[in-house]
């Protein structure tokens, strides 16, 4: 019979691909929130709405269906990639889909005279955006940020059902040669805890410090 | 292999047989979550050293996998002797996870709150109960109404998750006839299409309901 640390250190030889999933899954993420979010922002008419419609298709899809959706049917259309990537890409993407409304959402709570003012003084529109308006966004939106990229890790646990040997996939696999089902779920709850806390906790940290100035929006 | 589109059209009634399932799970998850999340937010407020343990319990669910937490009910219950039926397993499940989320919507539901309201309940005599009941709930349920019929929303979309303990929901049924038919393209795809129209007409429905509740608190 296994003892805890030792199932725990089993659980964690899973974590390489974990960890390589939420990087992978964040390289998706984070682009595609920066260019929908941003598109959203200054689109009106039939572009506004072709780029709303693939933002909720990333966002309002359930993210399981998401995952075996290109898991199966990739194929079937001539398209073949490897397992990190598929998971990285549905759960990556649907977090980003999430992040573009919080980017538009900080874009659109910034006070309309930053853009006059910057106008003003001549600089592009492009520059208004690159150098007054992000900047501003960023900052109120580090706390949803945080929290999107929590959700992104605790999703990294469904590419256990596509077979990729991720912590979750390690505590089947430790189930399957021995019965200790509290022993091993329990361990398997810490496992994510532990990466998960310390990230909760700053998030909360820069929360508090914002809500004294202006609150970020809460998507999540 | 290609792409069947007529294949895919004949099993959507098959699929839709499900739709009952997946909605009252999605209802009952809701409900019990607002439940768990109230009594956690309640509990935290009681006292400080259980204040303590409940933020600790409440940031513990929230930073753990649903996935895990299903994983978790299915297996660790029966082990104890406890042997429910699977959907209430995925009712329990849902309503744990999303229960971590709601507290901190009840949280700030009440901070919310002028403080001016919970002395003039003290001063007309209200007990803590009755001002809690009759005073806080009514005006922070308003509050509340958006993002909570946004986890909502989140709640049927987490739904899917319980085909992997076996709840026969739409998801699971698409998979089902997946594994039978050796096609899991275009099951899959039918069933990403049901849930998308669903949970996109759902979002606009709670976007309407909350312009309604924001247009009744103005006077």
């Amino acid at each position: 019979m296994m003892d805890f640390t030792s199932i725990l250190s089993g659980i964690f030889e899973g974590f390489r691909v974990t960890g390589l999933v939420t990087l992978y899954g964040m390289m998706f993420a984070v682009p595609f929130a920066l260019v929908f979010g941003v598109l959203q922002y200054f689109t009106r008419g039939t572009t506004q709405w072709i780029v709303t419609a693939i933002i909720e298709f990333w966002r309002s899809s359930p993210v399981i269906i998401l995952l075996f959706m290109m898991y199966y049917s990739l194929p079937s259309f001539g398209v073949n990639l490897s397992g990190i990537t598929v998971g990285a890409m549905a759960l990556g993407l649907n977090i980003g889909g999430y992040g573009s409304q919080s980017v538009r959402a900080a874009l659109q709570a910034l006070d309309r005279g930053q853009v006059e003012a910057g106008k003003a003084l001549g600089l592009t529109r492009l520059d208004v955006l690159s150098l007054i308006e992000l900047p501003q966004a960023f900052v109120a939106m580090t706390p949803t940020f945080i929290n999107q990229f929590i959700q992104l890790v605790k999703g990294t646990a469904l590419v256990s059902l596509i077979t990729l040997t991720d912590m979750t996939f390690r505590a089947k696999e430790i189930a399957q040669l021995e019965y200790n089902p509290v022993g091993i779920y329990t361990a398997l709850l810490v496992a994510y805890f532990i990466i998960c806390y310390p990230a909760t906790i700053i998030g909360r940290r820069i929360e508090n410090r914002l809500s004294t100035g202006q609150r970020g929006n809460r998507d999540f | 292999m290609t792409f069947d589109l007529e294949f895919s059209l004949s099993i959507i009634p098959t699929i839709l047989s499900g739709l009952f399932t997946t909605l009252w799970i999605a209802l009952a998850a809701c409900l019990g979550s607002a439940i768990l999340g109230f009594t956690w937010e309640a509990l935290r407020r009681s006292n400080r050293w259980l204040g303590y343990l409940m933020r600790f319990v409440i940031d513990f669910i929230r930073s753990t996998p649903i996935l895990v937490q299903l994983y978790f009910l299915f297996f660790v219950l029966p082990h104890y002797g406890l042997t429910l039926p699977t959907a209430v397993v995925g009712v329990l499940g849902l309503s744990l996870y999303y229960s971590g989320y709601l507290a901190e919507v009840f949280k700030a539901g009440i901070e919310g709150i002028p403080a001016g309201q919970f002395e003039a309940a003290k001063a007309v005599g209200l007990t803590r109960l009755d001002t809690v009941v009759f005073v806080i709930l009514p005006q922070m349920l308003r509050n509340i109404a958006a993002p909570m019929g946004n986890y909502f929303v989140s709640a049927l979309k987490a739904t899917p998750y319980l085909a992997v303990i076996s709840v026969p929901e739409m998801f699971g049924l698409a998979m089902e006839i997946g594994s039978d038919t050796f096609r899991y393209a275009e099951p899959i795809v039918a069933v990403g299409i049901i849930f998308l129209i669903l949970a996109v007409s759902i979002a606009q429905l709670v976007r309407l309901l909350e312009a309604r509740l924001m247009a009744s608190s103005k006077r």
